[in-house]
């Protein structure tokens, strides 16, 4: 009696809309800033145009600085990043499983989330050197607690109705935590996730502006001392691609994991 | 006839306030008892106990002469709100209280699918509940309880939150699916009609405490259709029972106005 199943409904209609947009206003966006830069400010010391900088990344990427300074930081970003996540996600669901873990640890996540740890990576490079490890640091940082707090709130904000219907049935604790509290947690440790990319990728370019050997930090802090205008805006622009990149890879992936939360 | 549940002297109180007094009551084997009364008189709390979810202060609740202690699998409670996994599938959500027992086999799998066509849901199988409708949803609501093949069925106000077209359909569509497996069933609602309609006794509960005003015996012929709620009959049962309860609805609307 197994009927095919349907495809599933996709919103498809206004998509393009949005991309076309979207498109549009960049562009108007590169066209007014290629004016002003070429006949207001005029002064390739303050300001480059679009152009130049385009033109600066295509050189950069040739002569393979860009890659260089790119892979350093994506390294330093992925592994404080991939660290962070890891220890957010343990931490949070200690803390939401056992009132001693989180009566210890609030204080501290409430504390340093809301610091400027950022400003600690000069003592993090006084500590660890002017290599990765510094830079990595800051990064976990940063990223650590909007995970854990996330993590810890989707734990204890699963709904008690659905919690009770599985105890309906007679379920252990486990087969709970399994079956209802972890899966209705999954959206909020993605937006955690989500949260910790823009703050992960300022911590690996701040924390290299402070000091470093290479890094997109180390190339935008060496053009601004050499007035390099195009190279300081081409390492500023390859981050924002990373950004928005990243970013759109994880709504991406939200799609694919927690449809349910769209609508 | 062996008598399916075997309710004495319950009781139920929350510090102060006394929920539930002295509840005494046996069911038979495949009998349809709907539960009605004022808000605050406590029909939810006692469904609630029976269900294992909540531990009675007094009494005790016997099912097949066993005593009950907690929930289990022979009691399956269809909720007042759906309460669908909504990452699940219907099919995944309908065989969940399978799943937890351990028992995901050929023959559970089979049954589910087979309970869902009864319930009507044939072809949504691989759906998400936020595809469905409110009453699509209260069908897999009573798929997922009628699968883990339960001793007696629980219902807590299940077509509360439909429309009332809906809710007629719902009600017709109950009765078939009771008539195709006759389990004991112990049905809470708020409507006198929908109550008399579906069951062979009514219970009246009153309020403050909550207590056992008299059983009514519904002696309609069945099967029964909608165009029964239109008979005298019907309407002298639906009388007797809003007359039994008339003054404690009005108390109670007019403390929840204070």
């Amino acid at each position: 009696m197994q009927r095919a199943a349907e495809p599933r409904p996709r919103p498809a209609i206004g998509l393009p809309r949005i991309y076309v947009a979207g498109a549009i206003s960049v562009l108007c966006g590169l066209m007014l800033w290629e004016i002003a830069s070429r006949l207001v400010v005029a002064n390739a010391l303050f300001l480059a145009a679009p152009s130049q900088i385009f033109a600066a990344i295509v050189t950069l990427a040739e002569s393979g600085e860009l890659w260089r300074h790119m892979s350093i930081s994506a390294v330093e970003f992925a592994l404080g990043y991939a660290i962070a996540s890891l220890l957010g996600v343990v931490i949070g669901f200690a803390m939401a499983e056992s009132p001693t873990m989180k009566r210890v640890l609030q204080p501290w996540i409430s504390g340093l989330y809301a610091t400027p740890t950022i400003a600690l990576a000069p003592l993090f490079i006084l500590w660890l050197g002017i290599g990765i490890w510094s830079k990595v640091l800051v990064v976990i940082f940063l990223v650590l607690f909007p995970v854990t707090i996330n993590t810890e709130a989707g734990l204890r904000t699963t709904s008690e109705r659905l919690i009770e219907m599985l105890r309906s049935f007679g379920a252990s604790p486990r087969q709970i935590f399994f079956k209802v509290s972890l899966p209705s947690a999954v959206p909020f440790i993605l937006a955690g996730l989500k949260l910790g990319i823009g703050r992960g990728l300022i911590g690996v370019v701040v924390a290299e502006l402070f000091g470093s050997r290479a890094g997109l930090g180390r190339l935008i802090a060496q053009s601004a001392d050499s007035f390099n205008m195009p190279d300081l805006f081409a390492g500023v622009i390859v981050l924002a691609a990373a950004g928005i990149t990243l970013t759109a890879g994880f709504g991406w992936l939200e799609n694919r994991l927690v449809p349910w939360t769209k609508d | 006839m062996a008598q399916k549940l075997q309710i004495s002297h319950l009781g139920k109180s929350f510090g102060e306030l006394r929920a539930l007094q002295d509840i005494n009551l046996a069911v038979e084997r495949g009998e349809f008892i709907a539960v009605v009364g004022p808000s605050g008189c406590g029909k939810t709390t006692f469904l609630r106990i029976v269900a294992g979810l909540e531990p009675a202060s007094a009494g005790e609740v016997r099912l097949d002469g066993r005593a009950i202690s907690g929930p289990g699998g022979d009691r399956g409670f269809v909720f007042q709100t759906d309460n669908l996994l909504p990452w699940r599938t219907v099919f995944a959500n309908a065989i969940i209280g399978r799943e937890v027992a351990g028992q995901v086999g050929p023959a559970e799998r089979q049954r589910t699918l087979e309970l869902l066509r009864l319930v009507g849901l044939e072809g949504f199988e691989n759906y998400h509940p936020r595809q469905l409708s409110g009453g699509m949803r209260q069908r897999v609501n009573l798929a997922r309880a009628l699968a883990i093949d339960p001793q007696i069925l629980l219902m807590d106000e299940p077509f509360s939150s439909l429309d009332a077209q809906t809710r007629e359909i719902m009600q017709t569509e109950l009765m078939r699916i009771w008539e195709a497996g006759r389990k004991t069933v112990l049905f809470v609602t708020h409507q006198i009609d929908e109550a008399v309609f579906l069951a062979d006794r009514v219970l009246v509960f009153a309020r403050r405490p909550g207590r056992l005003r008299e059983s009514v015996a519904v002696e309609l012929p069945r099967p029964r259709t909608l165009a029964i709620k239109r008979t005298a009959e019907f309407i002298r049962y639906v009388d007797h029972i809003w007359r039994l309860i008339e003054d404690d609805v009005r108390a109670s609307v007019i403390e929840e106005k204070v």
